[in-house]
């Protein structure tokens, strides 16, 4: 038998810190489920997902139980809905994402990723038809997230696609208005977006992938936190380096790691599809306790956004990504440590606050590992500034080599300082002002492209 | 065909102890198998493994090792073993699960989740406890081969400690494996 205290340690990490799986999902390729018409394509993906994911719900349920861990969420994600269906129209790709919907429904999944387009280097008709669908396609269904990737460091940043896209989060949000916008937290914008995320609103399969896999996403910002905060007490913070801080992350993110990996062995096992990766993020939830800004605060600022707080995101990033590398056989999607405003209480709070503008959450998106994520802003922001708020956001991504994403939401009738709350894992906040509002339109206007940067000529 | 021996032998610890045993084994010319010992607060239990040739009688190498220079210290007991020794060493059931109980301490906890155990057909492979400012923590690492619902045990298991005023925690042991092993599993 292990040590007693390497087992106390462990039992300590689920039981008092509500250690859990955030996600399984199961990537599903739908390439094979195209036909000329949309009828028939829509019954074969809704055949194809039945078949595939008919027992993944009781099975993740099954091994969460014997493990005494708990699979929170049950997603699956789809290979990029405007591949699919090449040739369609944007009524077509409404119907698309119902039968998403029925599927997801049917399988008894929580959310469902991948009503998607890749369109970094140019826009077909079919993602045009795409684009359009997107506002009433994520209003009418209930469990569809979509994603757009708009943005590489290899074919630089599609900025007409991107001025199509500033017109449809405001119409998505519009769409929605009687739930705050809650449309458009159901969309995320990407520069160099992987295909194996399990975390949504931004999960795809992507092309590269098999026919059907399996990805586990794992959190755990509030077992972060307890372990830094026991490592404080026991040694007292006068005799703590920096790198002190940083060895225990990355010691706590190894051991979350690999129960995450353990899981997804066993579910690989159970449904015989193959295992994928473990995406080892620190994503926040609004519940108390599990929330990424308590570890900045924890690792040394008063307010969330105070000067500091850069340095503080990038050394959590790093030091998650290194525990959890080590961790697992394959590390992928995201893997590090998400500030999304709304989906964590802290950060939320510091908006409330106006101890965090926008400005400075753009310059923690640099070194966190996706980007500028669930923040409300006001109703009233025009498209092309949401458009180039969002042409910063990608070009973080591109110049760094890095993903990065925008999911913005203006939220209808509302202004800078009202409150907005979605309730459930998407959360709430105050909403944060925008300064600088309709100064960016003509650069928007240009249309085109940002060509590729100049490190994208490695061939 | 060589026969196999399990030898106990408990003594308060000091240096020396499995020179001694080994020693008066090697001397019967018995090969040592397997091995495990522990200390528990200053007192030493060793129980071992060996093969000797099939003339070799228990009584004999018990004659050996009381004959030690050293004897008068140790408690010794050695046994014919009847099942043969299994090459490899045993793997662990795959249900084998790790319960940690914590309660104010009192007399009978241990023998309260046993007894727990025993009506319900599951074994306990190992056990650890610690008291520590007047708070006792058991270990008990257990196979539930035997049991049906193992949703139900954890649930009776809960309603058991609480009734005996502890906090009880059952995991699958490969949880505590995959956490503090480097090697994945």
């Amino acid at each position: 038998m292990l040590r007693p205290d390497q087992i106390l340690s462990t039992v300590e990490m689920i039981q008092k810190e509500n250690l859990d799986v955030r996600t399984v999902t199961m990537g599903i390729n739908l390439l094979d489920c195209r036909t000329g018409e949309v009828a028939t394509t829509c019954a074969n993906i809704e055949k194809k997902i039945q078949a595939l994911a008919e027992n993944f719900v009781p099975a993740c349920d099954r091994i969460g139980r014997k493990l005494g861990i708990p699979v929170v969420n049950k997603r699956i994600s789809v290979t990029p809905l405007a591949l699919v269906g090449a040739g369609f129209n944007r009524y077509d790709f409404i119907e698309l994402a119902k039968t998403l919907d029925r599927a997801g429904d049917r399988a008894g999944i929580d959310i469902l990723g991948g009503f998607s387009a890749q369109v970094d280097k140019g826009l077909t008709e079919s993602d045009r038809e795409y684009i359009l669908s997107i506002p009433e396609a994520l209003s009418v269904t209930a469990k569809v997230c979509g994603s757009i990737n708009i943005a590489s460091s290899q074919k630089g940043i599609n900025m007409d696609a991107l001025a199509m896209i500033g017109q449809t989060i405001k119409d998505l949000a519009e769409n929605t208005r009687d739930n705050g916008g809650f449309g458009a937290a159901k969309f995320v914008v990407f520069c160099n977006q992987p295909g194996d995320n399990p975390f949504m609103a931004g999960a795809i399969h992507g092309t590269g992938e098999a026919d059907a896999v399996l990805n586990v996403g794992v959190s755990g910002p509030g077992v972060v936190a307890r372990a830094l905060e026991r490592l404080i007490v026991n040694h007292g913070a006068e005799n703590l380096l920096l790198d002190d801080l940083a060895d225990e992350i990355k010691q706590t993110t190894y051991r979350v790691t690999r129960c995450g990996e353990l899981v997804g062995r066993q579910v690989s096992r159970e449904l015989g599809i193959e295992f994928g990766v473990v995406d080892l993020s620190l994503a926040p939830t609004p519940t108390v306790g599990d929330s990424v800004g308590e570890i900045l605060r924890i690792l040394g600022v008063d307010a969330i956004g105070a000067p500091g707080s850069t340095a503080i995101v990038a050394m959590l990033n790093d030091a998650v990504k290194k525990g959890g590398i080590f961790a697992s056989k394959a590390v992928g999607g995201l893997s590090g440590a998400f500030i999304p405003v709304m989906e964590d209480s802290l950060l939320a709070e510091a908006v409330g606050r106006q101890e965090l503008c926008l400005e400075k959450l753009e310059a923690m998106t640099c070194v966190c590992s996706v980007g500028l994520d669930m923040v409300a802003i006001p109703g009233s922001v025009d498209a092309e500034t949401i458009a180039a708020i969002i042409a910063d956001e990608m070009a973080i991504g591109m110049i760094n080599n890095k993903t990065t994403a925008a999911r913005l939401i203006p939220v209808p009738g509302k202004e800078a300082g009202e409150h907005v709350s979605f309730g459930g894992l998407f959360g709430a906040s105050p909403i944060m002002p925008v300064r600088n509002v309709g100064k960016s339109k003509r650069f928007v206007n240009w249309g085109g492209r940002i060509p590729a940067p100049v490190h994208s000529f490695k061939n | 065909m060589q026969q196999q021996m399990i030898i106990s032998v408990v003594s308060k610890d000091r240096p020396g102890i499995i020179a001694d045993i080994t020693g008066a084994i090697f001397a019967l010319d018995g090969d040592l198998a397997d091995l495990s010992q522990s200390i528990l607060c200053g007192y030493l239990t060793m129980t071992l493994i060996a093969t000797f040739a099939p003339e070799r009688t228990t009584a004999e190498v018990f004659g050996k090792l009381k004959a030690l220079d050293t004897a008068k210290d140790y408690d010794f007991l050695v046994k014919t073993m009847e099942i043969p020794l299994k090459n490899g060493g045993d793997a662990l059931p795959e249900k084998t699960y790790i319960v940690t109980a914590q309660g104010k301490n009192k007399s009978g906890m241990v023998y309260s989740i046993s007894s727990f155990c025993h009506q319900r057909n599951i074994n306990i492979m190992d056990l650890s406890t610690t008291l520590k400012g007047g708070q006792y923590t058991m270990i008990l690492q257990i196979d539930l081969s035997q049991v049906e619902s193992i949703i139900e045990v954890r649930g009776d298991l809960s309603r058991h400690a609480a009734e005996h005023g502890m906090k009880v925690m059952m995991q699958h042991y490969d949880i505590f494996r995959v956490t503090n092993e480097v090697t994945l599993i």
